[in-house]
C-alpha cells in the first residue's frame, strides 16, 4: 500500500493551499487597512498588499508550471 | 461496433463534463463572484485547453484494474462498450438525483462490471482495485476537507478586523476573495481538464488498438484528443445545474472567503495527487473542500443530511455501474442483436431521464436561488415524480431571492 504516498499529497496539499490562503488573506488585510479612511495608513501599506497578490499569483502560475508537461518535462 | 464504442465514449465525455462543471464552478456561482453564464463558459474553454495541454493520464486509463495486455486478459471492444454504457446511465442517474460524483469511478465501475460479466471473475485485479479507487475515495474527502477547515479557519483569522481601542467589529472588507475565486476556480477547471478528457482520450485509443487500426503502445491521434476536448467542453459549457445547486447551496452556506479556501485546497489536492502519483477524484475532493469549509467558518451550519446523501451516492457508484456494465455485456455476447437491443435500450434509458429533468427543470437562472428544491430531490425511486413536483413549485415561488 502507498502509505507514504498518500501522506505526500496530504502534506502537499496541506502546504500549497495554506501559502495560498495566508498570502491572499493578507493581500485582502492590508488592502482593507490602506483604504481606510479614519487612520491615515501609512502608503507601504497598500504596496505590501500588492506584494502579496503578486506572491500568491506567482504560487498559482508555479502550481500551473506543474501540471503542464511542455514545461516540466 | 468501433464507431459504435467510439461515439458512446464521446457521450461519456460529454456527461463528465456537465456533471463535473460543478467542482469548479459551484462555489464562485454561489458567492456571486462571476455570473452563471459566464462561469460554464469560462469552465468550458479551461477544459478544452486543460484537454490539450497533457496526454500523460491517457496512457494509463483504467491501467491494471483489469488485467489487461500481454499475458493477460484480452479486453474487447464489446467490453468497453458495455462498460461505458454503465458508466453514462450512472452518470445520468446522479446528475438526475443532483448528485455529485465520480465519473471516474463510475467508468471504473462499469468496466469491472462488464469484465467479471463477459470474462470471468479473475480478470479483476483486487489490489489495485483497493489501492487506485476505494482507498483514495475514502481519503480524498477527508484529506481535502482538512485542508479547506484549516484553510478556512486562517482566512477568517487573517482578515477578522476590531478597532484596537473599543475591540467592536470594523467593516471586515472580504470582497478581494471574490476577485481571487475567479482565479483559484479557473485553477480547478483547467486541472478537471487535464484528467478527465485523458480518460476518455485513453478508452477510444484502447478501442483502435484493440480493433487493430491502430499502433499498439503509441498516443492517442490528433483527432481523437479533439474530439474528447470538444465533447468535454460542450458538456461543461451545457452545464449541471443540478449538481452546482447542490455543491453551491445543498452542502452549506458559501461567503466568497470560504469559496477561496475551499477553491485553493481543491485545486493545490488534485494537483498535488496528479503531479505526486496517488489519484484522487476531482469530485470527490471538492465536494470535502466544500464540506471542510462549512465547518470552518462559525455560525455555518452543513447539512449532514445532504452529505449523506452524497456518500451513499459515492457508495453505490462502482456496483451500480457495474451491475449495468456487467447487464450490458451478457447483451452484447449474445451477437449483433444483442448489442442493437443495448444500444437502443440505452438511448431509451437516456431520453428518459433528459424527459424527466425537464418536469423539474434546474437552469443557470434557479441553479443556486432556490435551496428548498434542491432538499426536495430525493433519493427513493418512487418519490421522485412527487419530489420533482414539490421541487417545481418550490421553483415557482422562491423563498430567499438572494440576488
Amino acid at each position: 500500500m502507498k502509505w507514504l504516498e498518500l501522506l505526500t499529497v496530504a502534506g502537499a496539499t496541506l502546504v500549497a493551499a495554506v501559502t495560498l490562503v495566508v498570502l491572499y488573506s493578507l493581500g485582502v488585510r492590508l488592502t482593507a487597512i490602506a483604504g481606510d479612511r479614519q487612520v491615515a495608513a501609512p502608503g507601504w501599506v497598500r504596496y505590501l498588499a500588492y506584494a502579496c497578490f503578486g506572491l500568491s499569483g506567482i504560487a498559482v502560475l508555479f502550481g500551473l508550471y506543474l501540471i503542464i508537461p511542455y514545461f516540466s518535462g | 461496433m468501433v464507431a459504435l464504442v467510439i461515439a458512446l465514449a464521446l457521450f461519456f465525455d460529454f456527461t463528465n463534463g456537465f456533471h463535473d462543471t460543478a467542482n469548479a464552478m459551484a462555489t464562485p456561482i454561489a458567492t456571486g463572484a462571476i455570473k452563471p453564464k459566464t462561469a460554464v463558459a469560462l469552465a468550458a474553454v479551461l477544459n478544452l485547453v486543460g484537454a490539450f495541454l497533457s496526454t500523460e493520464v491517457a496512457k494509463t486509463v483504467s491501467g491494471g484494474i483489469i488485467r489487461e495486455g500481454s499475458g493477460g486478459i484480452q479486453i474487447t471492444p464489446d467490453i468497453i462498450f458495455a462498460g461505458l454504457m454503465g458508466a453514462v446511465l450512472w452518470n445520468m442517474i446522479t446528475w438526475l438525483k443532483g448528485l455529485p460524483s465520480s465519473s471516474s469511478h463510475a467508468l471504473f465501475g462499469g468496466l469491472i462490471g462488464a469484465a467479471i460479466a463477459g470474462i470471468g471473475f479473475h480478470s479483476v485485479n483486487l489490489e489495485t482495485l483497493l489501492q487506485k479507487v476505494i482507498l483514495p475515495a475514502v481519503f480524498a474527502p477527508v484529506i481535502a476537507g482538512l485542508v479547506a477547515y484549516i484553510c478556512t479557519r486562517i482566512a477568517y483569522a487573517l482578515t477578522s478586523r476590531h478597532d484596537p481601542e473599543t475591540g467592536s467589529k470594523l467593516t471586515q472588507k472580504r470582497g478581494g476573495f471574490r476577485t481571487g475565486q475567479i482565479f483559484t476556480s479557473s485553477l480547478v477547471a483547467l486541472a478537471h481538464g487535464t484528467n478527465d478528457a485523458q480518460k476518455t482520450m485513453g478508452i477510444i485509443t484502447l478501442v483502435l488498438i484493440s480493433a487493430g487500426t491502430q499502433e499498439p503502445g503509441s498516443g492517442p491521434q490528433l483527432w481523437v484528443i479533439a474530439a474528447c476536448a470538444l465533447a468535454i467542453a460542450i458538456g461543461t459549457y451545457a452545464g449541471g445545474w443540478r449538481i452546482i445547486r447542490t455543491m453551491g447551496a445543498g452542502l452549506t452556506e458559501v461567503k466568497p472567503a470560504q469559496g477561496f479556501a475551499a477553491e485553493s485546497s481543491t485545486a493545490s489536492a488534485i494537483l498535488a495527487s496528479s503531479h505526486l502519483g496517488f489519484a484522487l477524484s476531482t469530485t470527490q475532493v471538492a465536494s470535502g473542500s466544500v464540506i471542510g469549509s462549512g465547518m470552518g467558518r462559525r455560525g455555518t451550519t452543513v447539512r449532514w443530511g445532504m452529505v449523506g446523501r452524497i456518500a451513499l451516492g459515492w457508495l453505490f457508484t462502482l456496483p451500480a455501474a457495474g451491475i449495468v456494465g456487467a447487464l450490458t455485456a451478457l447483451l452484447v455476447k449474445t451477437g449483433i442483436v444483442g448489442v442493437v437491443i443495448a444500444a437502443v435500450a440505452g438511448t431509451g434509458a437516456v431520453l428518459y431521464m433528459f424527459l424527466v429533468s425537464r418536469k423539474s427543470e434546474v437552469g443557470h437562472h434557479n441553479a443556486v436561488e432556490v435551496e428548498e428544491a434542491g432538499q426536495a430531490v430525493r433519493w427513493a425511486k418512487k418519490k421522485a415524480l412527487a419530489r420533482a413536483r414539490a421541487a417545481e413549485r418550490a421553483k415557482n415561488n422562491p423563498k430567499d431571492p438572494q440576488r
